[in-house]
């Protein structure tokens, strides 16, 4: 019995939004994830377009965080599968998924405190290689020094972590992400904690970005600073999808506003 | 291209330059000029004398000796200082690696009769092959974790020594091995100083390029290095192998020389096991180079300390008869003194000293990290990276 039911629900959710492999940069299909009897995502399907900035939007432990860290491969799906780039990578490690072309920010900023600046975005551009020549002679640091200029923080190249100010954390975590030179960036909370002008400059280089060709979703619970920034938003509630569309779309969305208690839509 | 490969030499040519080096690395230059020009300094008529008083023996020869003897303990240390230093995985069972080179190159050359030089390159594969072993479960197991089976592996192995005697030696080890250059006092010197020479250099540039950065940041962060592209996995194992490689490499070539043999108790009692940590640890942990000054430390401070002929009033103990007391609260003293260790002191001593602050790899002058910043340095990492496994253990959050 509950086998049919669960097949029932399966064929409803294919006819409905079946997602292949080929429907963006990044496909993810019936993507589910439970840890132990507790379901985090629930058969959750979506696709990312080339070129679009995708708000990807949900209350507090909606199941956010979780979906991304099974996109990126920091925890592998209980059932689903993810594509990117037309390519099956479901499980795929965290580090393959980063040489494929895909990089994240931390939402708990994940800086290395021991190293400045420059070198933490150094880091994230050296090769996967065992042995090398690079770096005894400090070659690398004229592009590392040229992302950090770019995020912003080229004042701040030889401080360390712990001396950035919480603005200048993101723009670390932005720079460690663009220094593995990805095709799509997800941004894991960009604004959380930042003033209004410092949402307007990280928007920026974020729009910057996207004109430059990259890819990008950013995830976040509430939509402050998100809606001027986005193409296009999928909001989920419980782990499943709740509405998809344009921000004008998704704020007019009864439920959505349900699901935010009519609050932080503002 | 031509043109970036020629400035890249002259980058390499540049650095090169004795007289371009910031200071302390002067000072090591001085110090292995030194080391190579010990053997010709003691035959010299006056300056010989007075070079023979600072050795740590009663003759030249027997200093030689000594100092050969320290020589490959700090190429032991820079071998653990390879693997625990960097990633911060600490083995406490380091004697493995030696003992795993030591018996297999003596056990090729006495048993089946294959020259030394061949023996000791059997020593070193077996010796890697024992550090994938560690590596591997390195992976799934680590911190307080590792640390625990890379204690008992050693006991194991030991066991396994003792049970079977009849091919192991027991207690007694094996005797001695054909010697790779004779019993010459000043021939064995420079084999070991040939061998230390060549293992510094290859861990030295390893750890200042890319690879070291990668290393020192697995030690910090291990998800932040997934996050940059790099396969943990991947520089796990080979900081073990390598460092596997090297330590049974230095056990090989100590066991066909006079001043080693393969006995339990110079490559894998828990004293062994023990004084490497403490020679990396107390000479800075994860710089090889305070491992290497280190190791030479703690291998001839005992030595010296059997120099001198005084007896303790009321105890009525002479010092040469309580060295290793001694050389145990010497080094409790040294390790409350400079936490980050002596390197790492000396160099922001110097760096106060001279007014600079250390060229292009130093930090911003104004609020800069000092190298010996608590919470920083390599061995309070280490601290902190258990410290997150014990709450893990007893029902932390994942946070």
């Amino acid at each position: 019995m509950s086998t049919d039911t669960r097949a029932d629900e399966a064929a409803s959710a294919t006819t409905d939004n079946e997602v292949g492999p080929d429907d963006g940069i990044l496909a993810v299909e019936s993507l589910r994830k439970e840890f132990g009897g507790l379901v985090a995502v629930d058969d959750l399907s979506f696709a990312v377009q080339e070129e679009e900035i995708l708000g990807f939007i949900g209350p507090n432990g909606a199941g956010k965080s979780t979906t991304f860290n099974c996109v990126t491969g920091t925890y592998p799906p209980t059932d689903g599968t993810v594509w990117y780039k037309g390519e099956e990578v479901t499980g795929t490690p965290p580090h393959e998924m980063v040489k494929r072309g895909m990089a994240r920010t931390f939402q708990s900023f994940a800086p290395l405190e021991d190293r400045s600046v420059l070198k933490n975005v150094a880091l994230s551009m050296m090769d996967d290689k065992l042995v090398t020549m690079d770096g005894l002679l400090g070659e690398f640091h004229d592009e590392a020094r040229a992302i950090c200029e770019r995020v912003g923080l080229g004042d701040r190249l030889y401080q360390t972590p712990a001396e950035l100010p919480h603005a200048g954390m993101l723009r670390l975590e932005l720079g460690r992400a663009l220094g593995t030179d990805p095709d799509l960036l997800l941004v894991d909370e960009p604004f959380a904690g930042l003033s209004g002008p410092e949402v307007e400059s990280v928007s920026d280089l974020l729009l910057e970005l996207r004109d430059e060709g990259m890819t990008l979703v950013v995830v976040d619970h509430n939509m402050r600073g998100l809606l001027q920034l986005i193409d296009r938003a999928i909001v989920i509630n419980f782990g499943s999808l709740l509405a998809e569309g344009s921000p004008d779309e998704i704020t007019d969305n009864p439920e959505v506003q349900e699901a935010y208690l009519g609050g932080g839509l503002e | 291209m031509s043109d970036k490969s020629t400035s890249r030499l002259r980058l390499l040519l540049g650095q090169l330059n004795p007289l371009g080096l910031p200071l302390r690395q002067k000072i090591g230059v001085l110090g292995l000029a030194f080391l190579i020009a010990l053997p010709l300094l003691v035959s010299l008529p006056v300056v010989g004398q007075f070079v023979v008083l600072i050795l740590p023996a009663s003759s030249w020869e027997l200093g030689l000796y000594n100092v050969a003897a320290a020589l490959f303990f700090a190429m032991f240390a820079m071998s653990w200082d390879a693997v625990s230093g960097y990633t911060g995985e600490i083995s406490f069972g380091h004697g493995l690696f030696f003992a795993v080179g030591g018996y297999t190159s003596a056990m090729l050359n006495m048993g089946h009769g294959f020259s030394p030089w061949i023996s000791v390159l059997g020593g070193v594969l077996l010796a890697a092959i024992a550090g994938v072993m560690i590596g591997v479960p390195a992976l799934r197991i680590e911190g307080p974790y590792l640390s625990l089976v890379t204690l008992v592996a050693p006991l194991i192995l030991l066991q396994v020594f003792i049970f079977m005697s009849d091919i192991f030696g027991g207690e007694q080890g094996l005797g001695n091995p054909e010697n790779l250059v004779g019993l010459g006092f000043v021939s064995n010197y420079f084999l070991a100083l040939g061998l230390f020479v060549a293992i510094f250099t290859l861990l030295w540039a390893l750890t200042r390029s890319n690879t070291g950065s990668i290393l020192t940041a697995i030690r910090e962060d291990e998800d932040a290095v997934s996050a940059a592209g790099l396969s943990k996995a991947k520089f796990k194992i080979f900081a073990f192998v390598l460092s596997g490689a090297i330590g049974g490499l230095a056990g090989a070539a100590y066991v066909h020389t006079p001043v080693g043999s393969p006995t339990p108790s110079e490559l894998m009692s828990v004293i062994v096991n023990v004084e490497v940590i403490i020679a990396a640890v107390l000479g800075g942990m994860g710089t090889i180079v305070g491992a290497a000054v280190g190791g030479l430390f703690v291998a001839m401070l005992p030595d010296y300390l059997n120099l001198v002929e005084f007896t303790v009033p009321v105890i009525g103990k002479s010092i040469s008869s309580m060295s290793f007391f001694l050389f145990a609260i010497v080094t409790l003293f040294l390790l409350n003194i400079f936490p980050g260790g002596v390197l790492r002191w000396g160099i922001a001593l110097g760096r106060r000293a001279t007014g600079r602050d250390g060229g292009d790899e130093g930090m911003a002058a104004d609020g800069g990290q000092s190298p010996e910043d608590a919470g920083t340095n390599p061995v309070a990492q280490t601290m902190e990276r258990y410290q997150e496994y014990y709450d893990n253990m007893f029902g932390g959050d994942d946070e």
